[in-house]
């Protein structure tokens, strides 16, 4: 049976600490972009964790949020992109394709949740920095859109491993990076269509919402209320 | 005179009145009306001697371009869909919305082509022969001719020509 | 009592019989006189003009060497200048369209001495505007994947997406515009070719294409210009709304409206026109056109003005009461940053340039003059410039997460390349005219237009001798 990702992310147990944020720009070779870029808007992060905070001191709340690409069903960013660089998988996944980019950015604009980012540069890694740079995973050159990918890499391991063993695959055997480096377990991969896994059971959870679900994008990702 | 072969004989007319004196002088001196030509600056269209060659296929053929166009957006759409299926944002592979508009714009571009091609055609332009032609014209004057007349009935004509009010009846070779 | 110079073409004194050949002299001495002699303001023009556009292409070459980060685009406003001036350009090149094809269609005669200026408008701006999607690409030298050719990637455009249809459109439209401005330039070369000496002689025969003057070749040709006209119409229609589908088809506040079809073409409408009593006036003067382009053309051109500029505020005002009154939370964070927010000078700006300050010019008769509406043509293209800017880069600023929430400054690669496209329209125009008659001699002769047009008062005069014989 085909594959479905999705993720779950439970906002009670994020503490904002963004460990998945430099877990995922390690695995994905995620470009610096410095302190004067950044001030402008430059910086790529392709999960992040966005902050928001409620009421006036001493009664200040701080919620915590990590967003990443939510591979909508109904992407908004697929069906502009003029080259069909931005299209959906057989396993639900929207795929960003980035030899067919040539940089119009439409996709950036029309996704609701601004997870698209884009290459104002060459990618530059000061030595020694290009010696960790994982070779699963393509670096991308200037003028192309990227965003993440649920580690498309990760799983491709995954499958193949399985089938080298000639097993079925295990929920929780895979594990983007940033599901993996979350110390509070707040983030769980899996497959939707397996009735039985982790992400199933928590995207039926009657604490489950989805971001922005008004638009009709179809997101992947259930975001489980704080209730705490 | 003698020894070139006259391409055509013609007049310079200053004023369309004349110019349509002329065509008729011709007409009842028993010259057919397709060695009549007549050249001017302007369409002039409230004379008859504008009116020959009104009969047109070039609304029909701008259809059919336009016809042919649709079909090239009909297939370069359903065959260029369907040939590597890439699911985008949930829509059907191949959908009319969409679709629709990329066959009216070559609907469009294929009316437009067809006009100007048939168009180049029918008055054959660009021309490699040389025609009858005065620069006269561009100032104003209105050319009568007469072409390829035949030698024994070249005086009959000069005196038809300058019958409209000229002095002079100029030769095209 | 001055003869009138438009007959209905059923009466057998004809209009064109009131020409006669000293007249018709006149016309080609006239209209051929800026291409025979070049004062030394042109060579000066041309070089200042020439210098600019050389900075821009400098400063696009710089952009392509180093990427975009050199200009001011970042995350989450990606689209800020180069779509912008994209709009605005393909919404000037509106002009050519409107007062060559539909006052052809509906057989205005006034149109006569004005098509040529707005046929050419209409050509360089829309060679202009197809540039920005190229230039404001991540990899522009990539930008031929928009076309659709057997590629040995075998992969097609995406032609669902609005950027194809950009393609197939502009290019059908770019296709079809040339067409129109070079089929009636055929009989004006043939008397350039018989006019000119020497070197361009000999160019303007080959343009001419051996065009004689038969009834035969004069039928197709009109012939011909009315299936253009038909069909350039609606071409120019779908051509901005699909420049607005690049809008609308996403899910981005206040982008998603139904009413930015109509909207787009209604300004782009609105600002052709500007651009072109602009490019009138100046022809006016600096070729001492005085005789041929009359105020009642501006006036004309200034009551369609005045038209367009209540449309505007008609679409305008109704796109912002239905988002106001739906007070939908994403839409209302962008409605209120270009009401009184961060982009609100520059709001309040576009709506007096478009509507407050032109609405008294071009109503008021004797406010319509030639100043009157090229003061109100000049702030109604810095209006429109402004009406693009604030539709694209708000939205895009303040989408649906506040968290993604950002400021666009433009940089200085953006403001040169801006101001070298405006240096390079008036260029090639200027090129244009000097190779070109800019008003279109045998059409102004059909039109009988050697005397001069009735004035108002004049004219009042022949509609009390109408009244009194009906």
């Amino acid at each position: 049976m085909t594959h479905r990702w999705g993720m779950a992310v439970d906002l009670d147990r994020c503490t904002g600490c963004e460990a998945c944020v430099t877990a995922c720009r390690t695995e994905n070779n995620i470009r610096i972009a410095g302190p004067e870029q950044s001030a402008r808007g430059r910086a790529i992060a392709w999960i992040r964790v966005e902050r928001y905070y409620e009421g006036d001191f001493p009664d200040v709340r701080v919620k915590f949020r990590p967003v990443m690409c939510q591979q909508c069903d109904a992407a908004p960013c697929e069906p502009v992109c003029p080259t069909y660089a931005s299209h959906h998988t057989d396993e639900g996944l929207n795929a960003q394709v980035y030899n067919r980019c040539i940089g119009t950015r439409y996709c950036a604009n029309a996704c609701p949740y601004s997870v698209r980012f884009f290459n104002f540069g060459n990618p530059v890694w000061d030595r020694p920095l290009e010696l960790p740079l994982n070779p699963d995973v393509s670096v991308r050159e200037v003028g192309v859109v990227e965003k993440c990918t649920f580690c498309v890499q990760r799983i491709n391991a995954g499958k193949e491993q399985a089938k080298a063993e000639n097993r079925e695959l295990q929920d929780g055997e895979i594990k983007p990076a940033c599901v993996q480096s979350c110390p509070a377990s707040a983030l769980v991969f899996g497959d939707l269509n397996d009735a039985e896994s982790e992400v199933s059971r928590l995207s039926r959870s009657s604490r489950g919402t989805k971001l922005l679900e008004d638009l009709g994008t179809l997101p992947k990702v259930t975001y489980l209320q704080r209730q705490f | 005179m003698e020894g070139a072969t006259m391409k055509a004989i013609y007049g310079l007319y200053s004023d369309p009145d004349s110019a349509q004196h002329a065509v008729e002088s011709l007409r009842r001196a028993g010259v057919a009306d397709d060695s009549i030509s007549v050249l001017a600056s302007q369409p002039y269209e409230e004379y008859e001697f504008s009116h020959r060659y009104k009969q047109t296929w070039l609304f029909w053929i701008a259809a059919g371009g336009g016809a042919l166009g649709l079909w090239l957006g009909l297939g370069l759409a359903y065959l260029t869909e369907t040939r590597w299926p890439l699911v985008t944002g949930g829509m059907p592979i191949f959908a009319w919305w969409p679709n629709i508009i990329i066959m009216f714009e070559l609907t469009m571009l294929g009316a437009i082509i067809a006009t100007v091609v048939s168009l180049l055609a029918m008055t054959e332009l660009p021309t490699i022969r040389s025609k009858v032609y005065d620069p006269e014209v561009s100032q104003g004057k209105i050319l009568v001719a007469v072409e390829n007349p035949a030698d024994g009935e070249i005086s009959t004509l000069e005196r038809t020509l300058k019958g409209s009010g000229i002095t002079e009846v100029k030769r095209f070779t | 009592m001055k003869t009138l110079a438009r007959c209905p073409r059923s009466l057998t004194s004809s209009a064109s019989s009131d020409m006669d050949l000293a007249t018709e002299r006149k016309i080609n001495e006239d209209l051929l006189r800026p291409l025979r002699q070049t004062s030394v303001w042109f060579f000066l023009l041309i070089a200042g003009l020439g210098i600019i556009v050389l900075a821009g292409v400098g400063s696009w070459m710089y952009q392509v060497w180093n990427g975009l980060a050199v200009a001011g685009i970042r995350w989450p406003v990606f689209w800020a200048f180069y779509i912008t001036n994209f709009v605005f350009w393909i919404g000037i090149s509106h002009a050519g369209t409107l007062i060559s094809a539909i006052l052809r269609l509906v057989n205005a005669t006034w149109r006569r001495p004005v098509t040529r200026c707005a046929e050419v408008i209409t050509v360089f701006a829309l060679m202009i505007g197809a540039m920005f999607p190229i230039i404001h690409l991540g990899r522009p030298w990539l930008f031929f994947w928009l076309i659709p050719y057997p590629s040995e990637r075998q992969i097609w455009p995406n032609l669902r997406s609005p950027l194809a249809w950009d393609f197939f459109a502009i290019s059908t439209y770019l296709t079809g515009s040339t067409l129109f401005l070079l089929l009636p330039l055929i009989p004006d070369f043939a008397l350039l070719r018989d006019q000119m000496r020497g070197w361009r002689k000999r160019i303007y025969a080959v343009l001419a294409l051996g065009w004689q003057g038969t009834t035969k070749q004069w039928h197709r040709l009109e012939a011909a210009m009315q299936i253009m006209a038909i069909a350039i119409v609606p071409v120019a229609v779908s051509v901005h709304t699909i420049v607005s589908f690049d809008f609308s088809m996403s899910s981005v506040p206040m982008w998603h409206s139904t009413v930015f079809g109509p909207y787009f073409v209604a300004g782009a409408i609105f600002s052709g026109i500007a651009a072109l009593i602009l490019a009138m006036a100046v022809l006016r003067k600096a070729l001492h056109l005085e005789e041929y382009l009359h105020p009642v053309h501006f006036q004309n051109l200034g009551k369609l003005l005045l038209m367009m500029s209540l449309l505007w505020g008609y679409f305008t005002f109704a796109e912002r009461l239905t988002t106001w009154y739906g007070n939908n939370s994403a839409e209302m964070a962008v409605f209120w940053e270009t009401q009184t927010g961060a982009y609100s000078p520059l709001f309040w700006t576009m709506v007096f340039c478009n509507f407050v300050i032109p609405f008294p010019l071009l109503a008021i008769r004797r406010l319509r003059t030639i100043t009157g509406t090229v003061i109100a043509s000049s702030l109604i293209v810095v209006g429109m410039w402004l009406e693009r800017f604030l539709i694209i880069v708000p939205s895009l600023a303040t989408k649906h997460l506040p968290y993604a929430w950002g400021a666009y400054r433009p940089q200085p690669v953006e403001i040169m390349i801006t101001v070298a496209t405006f240096a390079a329209m008036v260029l090639l125009y200027a090129l244009f005219a000097k190779a070109v008659p800019i008003i279109s001699i045998w059409e102004l002769k059909v039109g009988g237009h050697a005397q001069p047009v009735l004035t108002p008062e004049e004219q009042e005069e022949q509609r009390e001798l109408w009244k009194a014989r009906p």
